[in-house]
């Protein structure tokens, strides 16, 4: 997905940032696995890693789309990038939204959410990144099914979060929350971004703001005593 | 979400009878850690004898009286649990 001319290069710095703080969030999950023997910190460290691991792939691939010598090189590269990318996010939420699952059967209680993530993952099954809709010139690839999906599943994970958030009412349960509303939105303007080119920067903004808020609940659990 | 699970697992009585040993100032006695941390009198000393085997409580025999201490890697492990607790916390999950 490319946007304005004027933010080529941006949305692969930020997506840079955003996985250097992914990796900090997985390793403190895999820190706490390995403390705790806590499975769900299992997932949340492999979902991290998933995510991490797409949001570099689609950086440096960006990155080399910029570097590229020709438009059709840089097109597929990027798009490469992006379909890497849109699996990691949705193996990361999908092991999110597995966490939040297994996690609530432990507290042996039915949630009426568990029909609704397996049937998201039916759907993310069945969504294919390979074909984007060109909608304006051959840099514009329009990706609406992988994005429809990724909101979906990143919606529950939010609503999970924002659960937790209004029963705990602790701040670093607010900035977990915020992440992934953040993330949501960010996949929704994704989404809208044909209506207008400035989307796909809002888009990238609200993602890395979303990883900024994790960054804050991280350094906040890590340094207060 | 933030519901307690039904059973503690072995890492949770660790850390609340760790946990009750540093509310009483680093130096409790037996009874105290046996109500602070719900246990029955058996399962207290097997637990005891375990985190003394860890090598994060440490005992200490004054007269007829016994106290247990947190050692520097029990403080240690406690401060590293506190961090993961409010991690997993945030997101939702118990531990």
């Amino acid at each position: 997905m490319v946007g304005p001319l004027w933010f080529v290069g941006f949305d692969s710095l930020m997506e840079l940032v955003a996985f250097v703080i992914a990796v900090a969030i997985a390793y403190q999950a895999l820190r706490g696995y390995r403390l705790t023997k806590q499975r769900t910190l299992w997932y949340v460290h492999l979902g991290f890693a998933a995510l991490s691991a797409g949001l570099l792939i689609d950086s440096l691939a960006g990155f080399l789309g910029i570097i590229a010598r020709t438009l059709r090189g840089a097109v597929v590269v990027t798009l490469v990038g992006y379909e890497i990318y849109f699996l990691a996010q949705l193996v990361a939420y999908g092991l999110l939204i597995y966490a939040y699952v297994s996690h609530t059967r432990t507290l042996n209680t039915t949630p009426s959410t568990t029909v609704l993530a397996s049937l998201l993952g039916f759907v993310a099954l069945q969504a294919t990144p390979a074909f984007p809709i060109r909608l304006v010139g051959p840099l514009v690839e329009y990706h609406p099914i992988p994005e429809i999906v990724l909101l979906l599943l990143v919606t529950y994970i939010a609503i999970q979060t924002g659960v937790n958030y209004s029963t705990t009412k602790d701040q670093d349960a607010l900035f977990v929350f915020l992440a992934f509303l953040l993330l949501a939105l960010s996949h929704l303007f994704f989404i809208l971004q044909p209506f207008a080119a400035l989307f796909f920067v809002v888009g990238h903004v609200l993602q890395l703001l979303g990883y900024v808020s994790l960054l804050t609940m991280l350094v906040r659990v890590t340094t207060t005593r | 979400m933030t519901q307690k699970p039904k059973y503690r697992s072995q890492m949770r009585i660790y850390v609340d009878i760790m946990r009750v040993i540093q509310r009483e100032e680093n130096h409790a006695k037996p009874t105290r850690i046996l109500y602070g941390a719900n246990l029955s009198y058996d399962r207290l000393v097997k637990h005891l004898d375990e985190l003394k085997t860890l090598g994060v409580i440490g005992e200490i025999a004054e007269g007829d009286d016994r106290f247990y201490e947190l050692t520097q890697k029990g403080i240690e492990f406690l401060n590293q649990f506190r961090a993961v607790e409010r991690f997993a916390g945030a997101f939702g999950f118990v531990i």
